[in-house]
Formats: C-alpha cells, sequence, structure tokens
C-alpha cells in the first residue's frame, strides 16, 4: 500500500525539501500533490485521492489553519490526517490546531521527525526496521 | 537587554541556518557595514504583542549555497534566481517564527506576514540603515567562511519574560 500526500506550502522551495524527505525516509509513497495556498489545497483535495495532507500555516490567500477549519467542516474530507509544518512556534495555536486534529512539526525539521510522525499519523512502515 | 536581545537573535539565527540547510555560522564582533552590491535581503513584519519586522542580508554567494542545499542538489547544479529568493524568504520566516517566541514567551500569538525581498543596494542600506527615529531593536551580524550575513529586528520589542538563559 502507498500513500498520495498533499504539500501545502507558499515556499517552492520548502515543497521540494519536504519532497525530498519524504523519499529519503522510505515511507511508500503513491502520488504527490503541491499546492501554493490553503486554497489552491483545497481544489487539489477535491480533484485527488490523497491520504495525508502536509500544510504550512503561513499562507498568502488562505492560511493553513483556515484550510484545516474548511476540510474538517467537509463530510467527505473530515477524517483526512492532517500535518501541520510551519515556523510557528506558539503554543497556544500548536494546541488550537492540536485540537483540531492535526500533528505538528516546527521547522526546520529533521528527517526522522518526519519519518516518524508520518509513520505515526498513517501507520505504515513501522515494521520496517 | 540590548545585548541578551543580541544574543536570542545571532543564536536562533545560527540554529536555523545549520538546522535549514547545513549553513555554519559565527556571531562577529565586527560593526562596520556590509557590502551591499554583492547582498541580497529579505524582510518579513508581524504583529502580535508587539509589532516589527525582521530583515535579513545575506552574501550572494552564501545565498547560492544555502539555496543548494535547501534543494538537495549536487554541487555545480545551478538553481534560478526565483528558488533563490524563494529561499531567501523562506529562511527569514523561520528564523522569525523560532525566535519570536524566545522573546515574548511560548504562549504569546503572532501573525507572521508573508515575507517580501528587498531589492537593489539602495533598497537595503535604507531597510538596515539608522535613520531618524529607527534604529534596531537588535542587530547581529554572522561569518559564514567570510561571507557575511546579517539580522535586523525593528520594532517596540518588549521582553515578556520570554527570555530563556
Ligand atoms: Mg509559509
Amino acid at each position: 500500500m502507498s500513500i498520495n500526500v498533499l504539500i501545502v506550502d507558499d515556499s517552492s522551495v520548502m515543497r521540494a525539501m519536504i519532497l525530498k524527505t519524504l523519499r529519503m525516509t522510505g515511507l511508500p509513497l503513491g502520488e504527490t500533490y503541491q499546492a501554493a495556498n490553503g486554497q489552491e489545497g483545497l481544489d487539489a483535495l477535491e480533484q485527488h485521492w490523497i491520504d495525508l495532507a502536509i500544510v504550512d500555516i503561513n499562507m498568502p490567500v488562505m492560511n493553513g489553519e483556515e484550510m484545516i477549519d474548511h476540510i474538517r467542516e467537509n463530510l467527505e474530507m473530515k477524517d483526512l490526517p492532517v500535518l501541520v509544518i510551519s515556523t510557528e512556534g506558539s503554543k497556544t495555536r500548536i494546541e488550537r490546531l492540536q485540537h483540531k486534529g492535526a500533528k505538528f512539526i516546527q521547522k526546520p525539521f529533521s528527517p526522522e521527525i518526519i519519518r516518524d510522525t508520518v509513520k505515526g499519523i498513517t501507520g505504515i512502515g513501522a515494521n520496517d526496521e | 537587554m540590548n545585548e541578551k536581545l543580541n544574543d536570542i537573535l545571532s543564536r536562533v539565527a545560527v540554529e536555523s541556518l545549520e538546522k535549514l540547510a547545513f549553513i555554519f555560522s559565527f556571531p562577529e564582533e565586527d560593526n562596520g557595514d556590509m557590502d551591499y552590491d554583492s547582498a541580497a535581503a529579505a524582510g518579513v513584519s508581524f504583529t502580535g504583542p508587539f509589532s516589527g519586522s525582521l530583515i535579513i542580508t545575506i552574501s550572494r554567494q552564501v545565498l547560492v549555497e544555502l539555496t543548494s542545499n535547501m534543494l538537495g542538489v549536487n554541487d555545480g547544479q545551478e538553481t534560478t534566481p526565483d528558488q533563490q529568493e524563494d529561499a531567501l524568504k523562506e529562511t527569514i520566516n523561520i528564523i522569525c517564527g523560532n525566535l519570536l517566541p524566545f522573546i515574548a514567551g511560548e504562549q504569546a500569538v503572532f501573525n507572521i506576514d508573508t515575507p517580501e525581498i528587498i531589492a537593489g543596494a539602495d533598497a537595503i542600506k535604507n531597510a538596515v540603515t539608522d535613520s531618524d527615529g529607527r534604529k534596531p531593536a537588535s542587530s547581529v551580524k554572522l561569518d559564514i567562511d567570510d561571507e557575511q550575513c546579517a539580522l535586523f529586528l525593528f520594532g517596540d520589542i518588549q521582553v515578556v519574560g520570554g527570555l530563556v538563559e
């Protein structure tokens, strides 16, 4: 089984870094999609089957928190696993995101934390090592 | 307190550059101006318990290396000017996001704007040089293999017991 991943971040360099890191971790990646803001991310979710959304917070047009609110209000996507990868350092806001069912990793990140967190969320690859 | 703020700013910047892009830097005492003709710069504004902006200036040579390392491209493989600008904007975004909790405490909530490139030596100089009533609350210089990088924190910065020793 492989997982289809959507990466939403306004920095194309950061999207490439996250994708490269996901590939390095040996997780079974299926299709990967990219979006530059929350609105584009929601559009991609409408169009494709996605198993995991990786979402930045600070983005123009629609930020990551609003995007997550839309996901949780939508009957078809409300249970989608969401991983926030952001520079956000405020505990108050991180806890708010966790209440919305998102996992959180702060930038800059290590490959190991991405691997372990994605494994934890998807339950995939847990017996690989 | 200014010294403490400088210390926090340089520590967060050094750590972010290392973790983000394997760029190793060291705080520098020298107070001379940087050569802005060969520098790139980006800034980001924030609002919250206090408001302000953070600006980074960095030698173009280091920026090329930073971008290559972030993208994981091989030596000699070129990155585009767009990628370099994107990398610099994301770098200042990350330094800013990591810096604010150290100053304002972990509970404080800030809104960080979209980072912007500051283009041209004159614009960079204007953005970072002291002028009437405008002086950075903190500024630090970093040495990266004899190349320079500097950070300037502007605003009505209030330390709210968030400083971690
Ligand atoms: Mg962003």
